[in-house]
C-alpha cells in the first residue's frame, strides 16, 4: 500500500516539476511543492475526499449550534440529516458538559460575538448541507463526537489549564472556535490537491475559502479583545497553534498563534511590530502563504494522537472518541 | 456516482445568488449604471479569441498583488515597493501627497504592517515562481481611481483612503474579497489547464490568506462601528457610517463584476444591559452564497471589470486602478 502510494505522488511529483520546468522556473519547482505531502490512501475518489471534509463539517457545525442555540443539528426545528446517505438518523451522538445541550448555549455578553457566532454556525451547517447534498447515498453518517472532555484534553495538553468550558463565555468561546478553524483551513488546502474534478474542485477551494474567513473573523477578534496579550487570549492561542504543530508532527513551523511577529515590509532595514492575524509565517521561505496538512495530520491533531494506530485501526480519540467515518480514517 | 455528485455541484454551485431577496434593487443598480461609465473609457480593440495558459493566470493575479502591496505598503510606511520587488519597472504609482496613514494606534498600525508584509510576500513569491516570466508592474493609480469610485458608488465626488484609519479600511475593503474571488476563480480554470494543477496548492494558499484578509477588514469594519457607537445609560447605537459605505462599494462591485457579492450586515442598536437572548441576528462577514455558504468566485474578466472601473463591454484596456491596463497576456475585456 505505501509503495502504491509513494508511486502515484512520485508520479505526480514527477509530471508536475515536468511541466513547471517547461515554464522556465526551477525555483517555482521548490516553491510550489514545499506543502506537498504524501498523502494516506493509495487509492481514493473525490467522494472520499469530501466524507473527509464532512467529518469536520459535522464537528464544527455541532460546537457551533450547541453555542448559538443550545441544541444539536439534528434537533433543530429544521433538523440536518446526521445518517449515512440520505438518512435523517442513525449518526452518532454528540457528548456534552452536564446538563446536555441546552447548557452550551454561551450566555452572550459582547452583541458583535453573539452575531458572528450565529453567522458561523448558519455557514457551517450549510456546508454540512451541502456536502451530504452533493454526496447523496455515498454520504457518510456523523460518527461519535466528544465535545466536553476533548476540550479537557486538549487544555491540559496546550498547558492552559486542567479543564476548558468553550460554552462559558465570549472569550472562551472564541478560543474554542479558534481550535477548529485554521485546521480547517488546512484541511481543505491539503485536500485541495487530491480533488480530481474541476467542479468538485471549485466547491472545495469555495468551502476553503469561507472556512479562511471564519478563522480571520476569530482571530481578528480574540486581538480585538487582547491587543496587548495581557488578557491571556493572545498566549492561549499560541499554546494552542503549539499543540497543533506537535500533534501534526511537522518538522517546520505550520501554526502560529494571534500575537505579533517583526517584520522588516519596506525599507528593509526598518523592523516592525505587525499582527498575526493571518496564520502564516512572512518573508522567506513561506512568503505569506497558508499551510497545507495531509489528512494524516489532521487525522492526528482532531484525534490527538501524534503516531499512527495499529494497522487496520483507526486514529481515535479527542472530538472523535471513536473515529472518523470513511476511507480517510 | 462520481458524475452523480459533479452534477450536484454543477448545480449548487449555479445556484449562488447575491443578496437573496434584493434582486429588484440589484436590478435597478445595474440598469443605473448600465448608462454611465464609471472612468472615461481610455482606447477599444477588437476583442481577440484568447488562448490563457498557466503563466497568464499567474501573472493576472502579479499584477492584482503589485496592486494591493502598493496600497498596503504605502499605506503602513508611506513608501511603495522597492524597485527590485517591481521587475525594475519604469511605470509609476501615481497617489496622494502623503499616504502614510495617520493617527492609527499601535493595534491599528500592526495590522498594516502585516497586511502589506502579507502583499509585499506574495509579489516576491510569485514573481519568483514566474521567474523571467513575471511581468513587470505596470502603472497603478491610487488616487483618481478612488475618486472615480467614490463618485460611482455615490459616497462623495472624492475619497482619500490613506485620510484616515477608516477611510483605509474603506480602502482595503474594495479590493480584499475581490482577491479571494479572482484566485477562486482562477482554482478550477487552472486545474483545466495544462500544467495548471501544479500551481492549484500555492494559488489555494495565498487564496486563504486573501480571505483571511477580507475577514479581518469586514470585522474590523463592524467592530468601529461599536467603537464609534452613539451610547447612553440604557442603549447602544452603532455608529454605521462607514459600514454603509463599504456596502455601497460592494453594491459597485457587484455591478461591475458578475454579481457575488454579499453586503454586511449592520449590527442593530441592543439595549444595556445586554440580553443575549433577545438579540440573535447573525453578521455576515463571510462574502459566499447564503444557501451553500461557498465563496464566490470570479473570471478573470468580471476581476478586470471591478479593477479597471467599467461596466460590461468588450474591448476595454484598462482604466481605474489600472489606467494603462494590467501587464500579461489577460488585460483587456472580453465581455
Amino acid at each position: 500500500m505505501a509503495n502504491l502510494e509513494t508511486k502515484l505522488i512520485d508520479e505526480v511529483i514527477v509530471s508536475g516539476r515536468r511541466k513547471m520546468l517547461a515554464l522556465g522556473g526551477a525555483a517555482l519547482a521548490s516553491l510550489a511543492f514545499g506543502g506537498v505531502r504524501v498523502v494516506q490512501a493509495a487509492s481514493y475518489t473525490d467522494s472520499d475526499i469530501l466524507n473527509f471534509a464532512l467529518n469536520l463539517e459535522y464537528l464544527e457545525a455541532q460546537f457551533y449550534t450547541l453555542a448559538t442555540a443550545g441544541t444539536t443539528i439534528d434537533k433543530l426545528k429544521t433538523p440536518i440529516g446526521i445518517g449515512a446517505g440520505t438518512s435523517a438518523t442513525g449518526g452518532g451522538t454528540v457528548k456534552t458538559k452536564p446538563g446536555g445541550p441546552a447548557a452550551c448555549l454561551v450566555n452572550w455578553t459582547v452583541p458583535a460575538i453573539q452575531a458572528y457566532a450565529t453567522e458561523i454556525a448558519q455557514e457551517e451547517r450549510n456546508h454540512v448541507t451541502f456536502l451530504r447534498g452533493a454526496l447523496g447515498s455515498a454520504a457518510v453518517a456523523m460518527p461519535n463526537l466528544d465535545l466536553y472532555t476533548s476540550f479537557n484534553t486538549l487544555a491540559s495538553a496546550a498547558g492552559i489549564g486542567a479543564s476548558f468550558d468553550p460554552f462559558s463565555g465570549d472569550d472562551q468561546f472564541l478560543i474554542g472556535a479558534y481550535i477548529f478553524e485554521d485546521v480547517g483551513v488546512t484541511a481543505y488546502t491539503g485536500a485541495a490537491g487530491l480533488i480530481t474534478t474541476p467542479a468538485n474542485l471549485a466547491a472545495a477551494a469555495g468551502i476553503l475559502a469561507v472556512e479562511a474567513y471564519h478563522a480571520g473573523l476569530v482571530r481578528t477578534s480574540i486581538f480585538g479583545l487582547d491587543p496587548t496579550g495581557s488578557v491571556g487570549l493572545q498566549g492561549g492561542t499560541q499554546k494552542i497553534s503549539a499543540t497543533r504543530m506537535a500533534l501534526d508532527g511537522s518538522a517546520t513551523v505550520d501554526d502560529i498563534g494571534v500575537g505579533f511577529q517583526t517584520t522588516s515590509t519596506e525599507p528593509a532595514s526598518t523592523t516592525l511590530e505587525a499582527s498575526t492575524i493571518v496564520d502564516a509565517q512572512t518573508g522567506s521561505p513561506n512568503y505569506s502563504k497558508t499551510y497545507s496538512r495531509t489528512t494524516t495530520q489532521v487525522l492526528q491533531i482532531v484525534t490527538g494522537n501524534p503516531t499512527a494506530p495499529a494497522a487496520g485501526t483507526k486514529y481515535q480519540g479527542v472530538f472523535f472518541p471513536n473515529g472518523l467515518n470513511g476511507l480517510f480514517s | 456516482m462520481d458524475k452523480k455528485l459533479t452534477e450536484l455541484v454543477d448545480k449548487a454551485l449555479s445556484r449562488r445568488v447575491f443578496l437573496a431577496g434584493s434582486g429588484a434593487a440589484a436590478a435597478t443598480l445595474i440598469a443605473g449604471c448600465s448608462s454611465s461609465p464609471v472612468v472615461t473609457v481610455p482606447t477599444t480593440t477588437p476583442t481577440p479569441t484568447p488562448s490563457y495558459d498557466p503563466v497568464d493566470y499567474l501573472n493576472f493575479a502579479l499584477n492584482l498583488e503589485y496592486l494591493e502591496a502598493e496600497f498596503y505598503l504605502r499605506a503602513a510606511t508611506g513608501a511603495g515597493l522597492s524597485a527590485a520587488d517591481t521587475g525594475n519597472a519604469t511605470t509609476t504609482v501615481t497617489v496622494p501627497s502623503t499616504t502614510l496613514v495617520p493617527g492609527l494606534t499601535a493595534t491599528q498600525q500592526a495590522y498594516l504592517y502585516e497586511i502589506s508584509q502579507n502583499e509585499l510576500d506574495h509579489v516576491r513569491f510569485l514573481r519568483s515562481a514566474l521567474g523571467s516570466s513575471a511581468v513587470s508592474r505596470p502603472n497603478i493609480d491610487l488616487l483618481n481611481s478612488f475618486n472615480s469610485l467614490a463618485a460611482a458608488a455615490n459616497i462623495g465626488s472624492s475619497f482619500n483612503p490613506f485620510e484616515s484609519y477608516e477611510n483605509f479600511l474603506i480602502g482595503a475593503f474594495i479590493f480584499e474579497d475581490v482577491g479571494v474571488t479572482a484566485y477562486l476563480g482562477a482554482a478550477s480554470v487552472l486545474m483545466a489547464l495544462s500544467g495548471g494543477s501544479a500551481y492549484l496548492g500555492a494559488a489555494a494558499e495565498i487564496m486563504a490568506v486573501e480571505a483571511y484578509h477580507a475577514a479581518e477588514i469586514r470585522t474590523l469594519l463592524i467592530a468601529d462601528s461599536v467603537a464609534t457607537a452613539s451610547k447612553t445609560a440604557t442603549m447602544v447605537t452603532p455608529n454605521n457610517t462607514y459600514v454603509n459605505m463599504a456596502n455601497s462599494i460592494s453594491k459597485l462591485r457587484y455591478d461591475l463584476g458578475g454579481g457575488n457579492e454579499t453586503t454586511l450586515t449592520p449590527l442593530p442598536p441592543y439595549a444595556l444591559p445586554f440580553v443575549p437572548t433577545a438579540y440573535t441576528p447573525a453578521s455576515s462577514i463571510v462574502a459566499a452564497d447564503t444557501t451553500n455558504s461557498i465563496a464566490f468566485a470570479r473570471t478573470a474578466d468580471e476581476v478586470l471589470h471591478i479593477v479597471y472601473g467599467v461596466p460590461e463591454g468588450p474591448g476595454v484596456v484598462g482604466g481605474g486602478f489600472f489606467p494603462n491596463g494590467m501587464s500579461g497576456n489577460i488585460s483587456t475585456t472580453l465581455r
